[in-house]
């Protein structure tokens, strides 16, 4: 455990301080995409397309180009591959992500056993590493950010609509398909600016709790909104925090943190309304 | 479009079921301005199968769909308010107000990159008024009874003041009293707003009280036209197979 003074020492250090910086900004991010993504019952969109990451990062390793650009398109392009998936009548939505998540981890999982020996950090790409953010991915996250809110922003109302009730939109003249393929493509884009803080394995779960969490206390769509990154930045703030006192792996901490308000919000909540 | 032009025009509709197995077929039906229609059959008639190829939710296997003169676009789907099946009205659990719900009705008629303003929430309170519920304003939809949600959703479906209001079985599963005062209210609506209305229901008698023209369907369209024609024909008894007097009975 962490003393005291080593805790202050650690919080002036530059690489905590991008840690927390990266922290908030994914936390941001993924918290508002949340809302969407809860709401549309697609929660299980975030595994398939952190899964068809790790395939693209695998790739972008094994061709020797920035593999988080491959990863950039091959995970915006799986998002519109599963979008079309859950959209198909012929099959289920789960199993439509199912078969992205597999495919992205297995062709990763080859990939990587092809360019075995060029240094790639297998555990830092599944469980990210917050502690080893570098500016210029914070300056990438940045602009995520500001690209991901401008679009949210102004798309917000339509993009209310599809999620309220994709039939009504539809009948009312709404393109709804356009919004189902965007939500996929920002979470896809949320993905690659979050694998860093959380992994692969770990960021599905910043694309549901804060969401999950914030409808526990919101009596508007509004407040859900608005209350859903407050408990995203709260998770990463204290889970990031939690972590350096305890000296253990930060992105899994940060999860954790997320699940531990959520379960003590709906604790609240039933004892409150009992 | 000229005045005795309809609104709606089904030619030769025919749409199939995943499998090739017909849902409904030789589908012709005109809606006109300020009409009240009441279309009746039973379960799984094609009621709403219609209902969604007027919408565009359903693409017809053969003939055509007009809407306002034109060929169906998303222009002048903007011009109908829907209020579909309880069962697919929304999620309890989503955190929608009634205020928020019943703006999002003015969502297709903004326009893209436009925000809701003002007027917009002034014409959600206006039809928050018509339909008697301004008072619920600020409670979430998922805690209302049947008969205030299905206001909540006819207020959503008139606030950009559409030109025809279809409804799909709206009364399912609404106590009666809440049902006469909707019935009221649709009467109301098509009288002194001008609103055309297409009203997809079980209950016979009530409709061929409150429609000025009755459609049959059960696959096909048995009987289309005035409710007094309807009446003294033989379509109600052909269609469910047992005399009309018996089925057109008034349960409010």
């Amino acid at each position: 455990m962490t003393t005291l003074n080593e805790l202050i020492i650690l919080l002036q250090a530059g690489f905590v301080q991008r840690a927390f910086i990266i922290g908030i900004i994914v936390a941001i991010l993924s918290s508002i995409l949340s809302v969407f993504i809860v709401l549309k019952r697609v929660s299980l969109i975030g595994d398939g397309l952190s899964h068809t990451a790790f395939g693209g990062l695998a790739l972008g390793y094994y061709l020797d180009i920035v593999p988080l650009w491959v990863a950039a398109v091959v995970v915006v392009l799986g998002s519109l591959g599963i979008t079309r998936a859950i959209r198909s009548t012929r099959i289920s939505s789960d199993a439509a992500v199912a078969v992205f998540l597999q495919l992205g981890l297995s062709a990763g999982i080859v990939l990587i056993s092809l360019a075995r020996g060029f240094g790639i950090n297998i555990e830092s790409l599944l469980f990210g590493s917050i502690l080893l953010v570098t500016l210029d991915q914070i300056i990438i996250a940045s602009v995520i950010l500001v690209a991901v809110l401008s679009v949210i922003f102004l798309f917000y109302k339509e993009l209310v609509y599809t999620t309220f009730s994709e039939s009504q939109a539809k009948a009312s003249g709404v393109r709804t398909w356009f919004f189902d393929y965007l939500v996929a493509a920002l979470a896809g884009v949320v993905v690659i600016a979050a694998i860093p803080i959380v992994g692969v394995l770990l960021i599905s779960a910043l694309l549901v709790l804060p969401a999950l969490t914030s409808l526990q206390v919101s009596k508007s769509f509004k407040q859900t909104i608005l209350l859903s990154p407050v408990f995203g930045i709260a998770s990463a703030f204290l889970g990031l925090f939690v972590s350096l006192i305890l000296d253990i792996a930060s992105g899994a901490t940060i999860v954790l943190t997320a699940m531990g308000i959520f379960v003590i919000i709906l604790g609240t909540k039933r004892i409150w309304t009992r | 479009m000229g005045a005795n032009q309809p609104i709606v025009e089904l030619e030769n509709v025919r749409v199939d079921y995943p499998g090739g197995v017909q849902a409904i077929d030789k589908v012709n039906l005109e809606i006109f301005e300020k009409d009240l229609v009441g279309l009746i059959g039973p379960n799984g008639a094609g009621k709403s199968t219609l209902i969604g190829v007027i919408l565009g939710l359903i693409k017809p296997r053969h003939g055509s769909v007009r809407l306002f003169g034109e060929a169906l676009k998303p222009r002048n789907l903007r011009l109908i308010g829907y209020v579909p099946q309880k069962a697919q009205l929304i999620d309890n659990n989503f955190p929608a107000t009634v205020d928020e719900t019943v703006l999002l009705g003015r969502v297709p008629g903004a326009g893209l990159f436009h925000r809701l303003n003002k007027e917009d929430h002034l014409r959600a309170d206006e039809a928050m008024k018509i339909l008697g519920i301004d008072d619920l304003k600020e409670r979430r939809i998922g805690q209302l009874s049947g008969g205030q949600s299905q206001r909540v959703f006819i207020a959503k479906a008139i606030v950009d003041r559409p030109r025809l209001l279809i409804l799909d079985e709206p009364t399912t599963g609404v106590d009666s009293q809440s049902k006469s005062e909707f019935y009221d209210t649709l009467s109301r609506l098509n009288r002194d707003l001008g609103i055309t209305i297409l009203l997809s229901s079980h209950d016979i008698g009530i409709v061929t009280k409150l429609a000025n023209k009755i459609a049959c369907i059960n696959r096909t369209l048995y009987f289309c036209g005035p409710t007094s024609e309807f009446e003294t024909s033989s379509a109600l008894s052909k269609l469910y197979d047992y005399p009309a007097g018996l089925l057109i009975h008034d349960h409010p």
